[in-house]
């Protein structure tokens, strides 16, 4: 029994010894003391992605230690306006970053935009699905769009908080099949978890939601997915696209790093080969297969031109349904 | 409860302040954009809360008037200015980069002066002592970050 | 009785010499770290979470789990011997647990806090056990308007907070009301009392205000009054043990909570705050010794903790079953059984057997772990109440503001918490109770969102607050709660005119 117990008392001890030598080990190295901002709570989206990347950076040799500290609040515009000021300059500082808090800035009217950091890359996506209960009379995504044509009012949609990817993809929705989007009758909840209970019990007419959140729900046989909102489909389910049907709608949600403002040529260089050789390793891609999420690596010009083209369409749709001013 | 028969100065002076507590929250609702909802819009709730604070305040106005408030005994305004200042302090501190360790060695001792200690040394030591060791328990056993200073880089 | 023989051979895992070490260290960590000002069970766990990664999976499990009651143990201490509840689910204890530490009956509130939420425990994880799938049935069901009515129900039962007079508790729920009004409105997006600052965009953080108005309150209001007579604070007097009369006093309580606890923590939108107070209210209806609450009763400590337990229990019906966290603990959790390989939702009961019921079993076992490790503690802790007063006011202040720089390093969250210190000052100077402005701050965005979801489904009817059953009935027994002692006065009258 007392070997039995040492042999399993010993990782512990060990693991006790690598967090604690992990922990003191990060204020030894200077030089290469990364540190990564979730501009969110611990335990959210951004917070989970940072501490991912802490992962997988470490493990694939891409940095020497790494901390992740958080500066929660207004979707992110409070984090991002801390990190532009004091992080100016500074290659050893990364932000977490994504669509919602592109949303965030136009909708709180923040100062700091994502104009002013220096874009490293997008790392993952995750598309959003439209989903309805399996006893629902809508079949099909075009049954929805009928709905919709008829009267926007009497269709109620389940989703995230005002102004984010969901509230802005069933906007899109709205208008792509030639309705009028300022009548969307859209109610938010606060986080997956209650969005889903409430399409679950039927609530609603559809649920704008992460796939990933509803994912189960579909194989159980309790959901159906009427359409899903990114422009590619998806290998093994068979679900099509909203532009199959037809609408005109492509939007995903995707996660970035960003690096502070007032970087020289090469430290960018620097910080985006460290990014791209975590983003193509074995532990990176381990993680997104544990945590389902779908790689989404763009770097570069191409990314500097993907964000100017989000930040458009998305200040577009909003103006349209009345979160910002015009 | 002792009831005094003489008009509550004070007292009244917090009935005044609540309503201008629902004046506030009135004239927020008026900024909000107009537009389609369906349902209550957002300054439905609002002007419910300011209607309430409103006549809660008149309310708590004729009671101050009518001298029906519980008796207070007098309070020592120096202890208050002691601890609200070592609050300011703490700010101050950590606004202009003083770091987290100093910040608190300096409230610690606002405040256990306030309760009546005079060996203003000796408890800022102890004040340090406890910032120290507070900032490597955050710091670097827990990992989490607590503004930094020149004592904090020493570490 | 499939389950329960899962449940057995679930146990039987957890209950390895080795595992119990692991459920032991577990609680140990999470206690230390649940028990520093600012981190909730949430962040407890999102910090100790990498000590597990290197563990075969049922020690990680287990060891998981000791930290997550570990953690949540820890936020009950310090809401009970410094007044600085490290969470809204805490801050019913608060108020009884720290009146009782005052009295040098400390030790007391520590033990039917930890043999509570033991109790809970047990009756949650029986009813997850055998009532997850049915309940959560029901739970879904639950549409915005049965909510707002729920809400109702608690609203009704705060006046138990209220003291003896009705228009200062009003004021006090009122001033809370408008503090939870500031902030980004959830259905439109649009700010509201946020003055431009992004800082207020996410509405007053509970703890802040708590913290200030408990904590820096207190600490203000005994300073300024130290020329007078004061209570003197005993950190122990008499036994450290509770007597056959707290016994007796405690476990109904907590068999109420439990049962008030469970079923309002399936609901997805349930969570923590409403059971804890309505326990509270109902435990001060209910006790032979109103007189007490507000002084220090010991009941007003067990109901409140058993219910925060078996809520939490209650948040795995959903999160298990269907894979919605429902809070952020609940998120956190899910993050860490995703390590494991387990994939809470719909068929993770037919798929993962093992891994659910072994899941289950460690979170009974560490429950009982806790129990082992911080009933000998009570004592230990109490002492720190001997700490000479001007220092153990500093550390307390130290301690909260500690709390607000880790959760939200921000010069207008330090304000925040000064302010709220001089308003729970002013509050005590002119006896306006404390609790309700915390239970408005709660209690009125939930039902504002509520509600407002409700009619924004119904287009604008209110008649689908009667139409739904289940609304219906809860509207009605908040109607009685009302009216009831009304009535019963208006009785009384009549009877004394009689005589």
């Amino acid at each position: 029994m007392l070997t039995v117990m040492r042999a399993r008392a010993c990782p512990f001890l060990m693991a006790g010894l690598t967090a604690a030598a992990l922990a003191f080990g990060a204020a030894g190295a200077q030089a290469q003391d990364l540190k990564i901002m979730a501009p969110a709570a611990p335990g959210g989206g951004w917070d989970q992605t940072a501490r991912a990347m802490q992962q997988a950076l470490v493990q694939s040799g891409a940095a020497q230690s790494v901390q992740v500290f958080n500066v929660p609040g207004a979707g992110g515009t409070i984090g991002i306006a801390q990190f532009v000021n004091t992080s100016k300059g500074d290659p050893n500082v990364l932000m977490a970053s994504g669509y919602v808090m592109m949303g965030a800035i136009l909708t709180n009217k923040s100062p700091v935009g994502l104009d002013k950091v220096t874009p490293i890359a997008r790392l993952i996506q995750e598309t959003d699905a439209i989903a309805v209960p399996v006893n629902s009379p809508l079949k099909t995504v075009q049954d929805l769009a009928e709905l919709v044509r008829k009267d926007p009012a009497r269709v109620t949609w389940a989703g995230g908080s005002a102004g984010g990817p969901d509230h802005i993809a069933a906007a899109l929705f709205t208008q792509k099949v030639g309705s009028d989007p300022t009548k969307l009758n859209y109610i938010p909840f606060s986080g997956g978890g209650e969005a889903l209970a409430a399409i679950l019990g039927g609530k609603v007419t559809a649920g704008m939601s992460g796939l990933g959140e509803l994912e189960s729900q579909v194989k159980a046989g309790k959901l159906r997915l009427l359409a899903i909102t990114q422009a590619e489909r998806i290998p093994g389910l068979d679900v099509p696209t909203l532009k199959e049907a037809g609408i005109d709608v492509a939007l995903a949600n995707w996660r970035a790093i960003m690096a502070p403002p007032g970087l020289t040529p090469d430290q960018v260089k620097s910080v985006t080969a460290m990014i791209e050789k975590m983003a193509k390793s074995q532990a990176w891609a381990d993680i997104l297969k544990q945590k389902g999420w779908d790689d989404a690596f763009l770097a570069g010009e191409p990314f500097v031109a993907f964000l100017k083209d989000e930040n458009a369409s998305t200040a577009d749709i909003l103006k349209s349904v009345g979160l910002i001013k015009p | 409860m002792q009831i005094k028969s003489k008009p509550d100065g004070p007292g009244m002076l917090v009935a005044a302040g609540l309503l201008a507590l629902a004046g506030i929250i009135f004239w927020d609702t008026t900024q909000l954009a107009q537009r389609t909802v369906y349902g209550l819009g957002p300054e439905a709730a609002p002007r419910v809360v300011a209607a309430g604070l409103a006549l809660l305040a008149v309310a708590n106005f004729v009671q101050a008037l009518r001298g029906a408030l519980p008796s207070r005994g007098t309070a020592d305004r120096r202890p208050l200015l002691l601890i609200v200042g070592g609050m300011a302090a703490l700010m101050a501190v950590l606004t202009f980069g003083g770091g987290y360790i100093l910040a608190t060695a300096i409230l610690f001792t606002a405040t256990a002066t306030a309760f009546g200690r005079r060996a203003y040394a000796a408890d800022f030591a102890i004040g340090l002592a406890v910032g120290v060791a507070t900032y490597l328990l955050f710091a670097k056993l827990l990992t989490l970050s607590l503004p930094m200073g020149p004592l904090e880089r020493l570490f | 009785m499939e389950t329960f023989d899962a449940l057995l051979q679930g146990l039987s895992v957890a209950a390895l010499p080795g595992n119990l070490i692991f459920a032991l260290i577990g609680v140990l960590l999470g206690t230390a770290v649940g028990v520093l000002p600012g981190i909730g069970p949430a962040l407890t766990v999102a910090l100790l979470l990498p000590v597990t990664y290197k563990l075969d999976p049922a020690g990680s499990l287990i060891m998981f789990a000791g930290i997550y009651y570990g953690g949540m143990y820890g936020g009950s201490t310090t809401a009970i011997l410094i007044n600085t509840p490290g969470e809204s689910a805490s801050m019913a204890t608060a108020l009884e647990g720290y009146r009782m530490a005052r009295a040098g009956r400390g030790a007391q509130a520590l033990a039917t806090a930890a043999i509570g939420s033991f109790v809970a425990g047990t009756i949650a994880t029986l009813g997850l056990t055998f009532l997850a799938p049915w309940l959560v049935e029901l739970a879904v069901q639950m549409g915005p308007e049965d909510y707002f009515a729920l809400m109702c129900v608690a609203f009704v039962t705060v006046s138990a907070t209220f003291g003896d007079s009705p228009v200062r508790g009003l004021t006090s729920l009122f001033v809370g009301l408008a503090i939870g009004l500031v902030g980004i409105d959830r259905l439109t997006g649009q700010p509201r009392l946020a003055f431009g600052m992004p800082e207020l965009l996410d509405g007053i953080d509970v703890t802040t205000l708590a913290v200030g108005l408990f904590a820096i309150g207190e600490a203000l209001y005994v300073a300024s009054m130290r020329g007078h007579a004061t209570e003197q604070v005993e950190s122990v007097r008499g036994s450290l043990w509770m007597s056959l009369d707290d016994w007796a006093r405690s476990w109904k309580a907590w068999i109420r909570g439990a049962f008030i606890g469970f079923p309002i923590g399936a609901l997805p939108a349930g969570g923590a705050e409403i059971p804890t107070f309505l326990s509270y209210s109902i435990e001060k209806k209910l006790s032979r010794h109103p007189e007490e609450f507000g002084h220090g009763a010991i009941e007003g400590v067990a109901g409140p903790e058993a219910a925060n337990n078996a809520s939490a229990a209650g948040t795995l019906v959903p999160l298990l079953t269907l894979g919605l966290p429902t809070s952020a603990t609940a998120a956190m959790m899910l993050a860490g059984f995703q390590q494991y390989g387990l994939n809470p939702g719909p068929l993770l009961f037919a798929e993962q057997p093992q891994l659910v019921w072994g899941l289950i079993a460690s979170l009974y076992i560490a429950n009982l772990m806790l129990l082992v490790l911080n009933l000998p503690l009570v004592g230990l802790w109490v002492r720190l109440l001997a700490i000479p007063q001007p220092w153990l006011y500093a550390g307390i202040l130290v301690f909260a503001t500690m709390g607000t720089i880790v959760a939200k390093a921000s010069v207008t969250e330090l304000a925040l918490l000064t302010a709220f210190g001089l308003m729970g000052y002013v509050m005590r100077r002119f006896d306006y109770p404390i609790a309700p402005v915390v239970v408005g701050l709660i209690l009125g965005p939930m039902a504002e969102t509520q509600l407002r979801r409700a009619m924004a489904i119904s287009l604008g009817d209110p008649m689908v607050l009667v139409t739904s059953p289940v609304s219906a009935s809860l509207l009605t027994i908040a109607a009685i709660a009302l009216l009831a002692p009304f009535a019963m006065s208006g009785l009384g009258r009549f009877k004394a005119a009689e005589d």
